[in-house]
């Protein structure tokens, strides 16, 4: 499993049916998560420790990566006072955007290629 | 494969370069063959620190060759090119910005269609520019900062041309390069009136053809050359402080008329030992004639570097002196013989040819060895004092490189 972890969104997304019956329920089930309340985006949630994420991380634009450390310090402030933020302040789901998914599968995919570079078979023509 | 390799490898026969223009691309492209094993095609642009809009731009550009195109990653560059056994290289000069492959016989389509993609479809990612680019720019440049003889010359080169020739080759390593303004030289630079693919131990034809199949994949703009004013020479001189380093001089003058006769007066002024192991031990002080021709310019000077003051003044005192002197016919006959041997020596190696191709290619100047040696035989007695009166009543370029304190000033050295 890589640092993105397994997702069934490329296949719900390629039945229009599926999409619109699952969509509603993501919706509802990204809220009842509770890191839209603490002002975070999806993607503050991913494993830093990851190698992977620390590449990534480096290649966020300076803007990006200060809009991020100034989310985390507001919701680690909202944790010391054991309270989500007030309702006007809550993340709206359009601003839910995945800013580093990107950068990760970037990421990943310059490691499988490495991989498949160090494991190739030569064939003499 | 070998067995068709050696096969080709067969003809010995002497063919001399011929500028070919290619019918669909419109580069140009020259290419010798005097039957060497390895074949070596080097990507030509006029995009050297002279025509570079802001300082470092050209330096990182030339960082930047193989890097992710739209065909392969970085990576894949490197690895694809191992698995042929070819070395990749990219050079900076203050004219030109060459992208070298080398590799065996038989490869070339790989390799031409490999330049035309990092000219046509490098696409300069901002994460290539901090993760790879930009640190391989700052050790270069800080090692350069460290050596008085590369301090020196680009020291020289700003007193001297001030703008254009004058404008340093490498980015500061405190300074910053913002990857917009690259990547808006590179499109400038990367016109095919500025590109010329320069091939050797490869047949002309066959190289316009390959250039032409990868260019029809990855098309250039089509555009003229880059814009810079001719060269003007100023002189003066710079004083930089380096506490490590011994002490180091430069003493030269630039032109905006390369002539034989100021290379022939730069060999005679410092002449480069004869012997790689002499018998008497040699001097600490050491000499370099130095000679830079340029398309519109050249600078000719002698490098002195000693570890103590009081040996470079005396040096440089004495290069005054001897300059002053007329030549004798022993001297004027040393000098020119070892400068033709130079010369000779140039055209053998890689580099030497692919510059001088490089040259006939942009310039359609004469650039053969025999053409050279002709010019430097026709130096004589009259063409050298000629010169030296000339020289001595334009201001001097001169660089102090060490202990600023103590090293002489210019007008010391000229008495």
């Amino acid at each position: 499993m890589n640092a993105l972890g397994p997702s069934l969104a490329p296949y719900i997304r390629s039945s229009r049916t599926l999409k619109k019956w699952v969509t509603p329920v993501a919706q509802w089930y990204a809220n009842l998560m509770g890191y839209r309340q603490m002002g975070l985006k999806y993607d503050d949630l991913q494993q830093e420790e990851l190698p992977e994420v620390q590449r990534a991380l480096g290649r966020l634009s300076q803007r990006e990566y200060y809009d991020r450390s100034y989310r985390m310090k507001f919701a680690a402030h909202q944790s010391v006072l054991h309270k989500p933020l007030p309702k006007e302040q809550w993340l709206s789901a359009k601003d839910d955007a995945r800013y580093l998914k990107p950068h990760i599968e970037d990421v990943l995919k310059e490691e499988s290629e490495r991989a498949a570079w160090d494991t190739m078979g030569v064939q003499r023509r | 494969m070998l067995a068709t390799r050696a096969s080709t490898a067969k003809r010995l026969a002497r063919s001399f370069a011929t500028v070919v223009d290619t019918k669909a691309s419109g580069v140009k492209v020259a290419a010798v063959d005097y039957g060497q094993p390895t074949t070596a095609v080097t990507v030509l642009v006029k995009a050297g620190s002279r025509y570079q809009p802001s300082p470092g731009v050209a330096h990182v550009l030339k960082n930047f060759a193989f890097k992710s195109t739209a065909k392969r990653s970085t990576l894949g560059t490197v690895r694809e090119s191992e698995l042929y056994g070819g070395v990749l290289s990219a050079s900076l000069s203050r004219e030109y910005l060459a992208l070298t492959t080398e590799f065996l016989r038989g490869d070339e389509p790989f390799f031409t269609s490999l330049l035309a993609s990092i000219l046509a479809t490098t696409k300069f990612l901002p994460h290539e520019y901090s993760e790879y680019v930009l640190p391989v720019v700052r050790d270069e440049s800080t090692h350069a900062s460290r050596v008085p003889s590369t301090l020196a010359i680009e020291a020289a080169h700003s007193v001297a041309f001030r703008t254009g020739l004058g404008a340093p080759l490498l980015a500061d390593a405190h300074s910053h390069v913002s990857l917009d303004s690259v990547k808006e030289f590179a499109t400038s630079a990367f016109a095919s009136g500025n590109v010329a693919v320069v091939g050797t131990g490869i047949d002309s034809a066959r190289l316009a053809d390959l250039v032409d199949k990868a260019l029809a994949e990855t098309p250039l703009p089509s555009g003229s050359s880059m814009p810079s004013s001719s060269s003007k020479y100023f002189g003066g001189s710079a004083r930089i402080n380096l506490p490590m380093g011994g002490q180091t001089v430069f003493v030269g003058f630039g032109t905006t008329a390369p002539s034989a006769a100021l290379s022939v007066l730069a060999t005679h002024l410092a002449p480069p030992s004869a012997l790689k192991w002499p018998s008497v031990p040699r001097s600490s002080t050491k000499l370099t004639p130095v000679y830079l021709p340029y398309s519109d310019a050249a600078l000719a000077g002698i490098l002195v570097q000693a570890p103590d003051v009081k040996s470079v003044k005396d040096a440089a005192k004495t290069l005054f002196e001897k300059l002053k002197k007329p030549l004798t016919a022993e001297e004027l006959k040393t000098a020119v013989a070892r400068t033709k041997f130079d010369a000779a020596a140039s055209a053998e190696t890689r580099e030497g040819l692919t510059l001088a191709l490089g040259k006939k290619v942009f310039f359609n100047a004469d650039t053969s060895v025999e053409s050279t040696l002709t010019a430097l035989d026709k130096v004589d007695d009259a063409t050298i004092s000629k010169t030296v009166s000339e020289l001595l009543k334009a201001t001097p370029t001169y660089v102090a490189i060490g202990d600023i304190a103590t090293l002489p000033y210019v007008d010391e050295i000229m008495l």
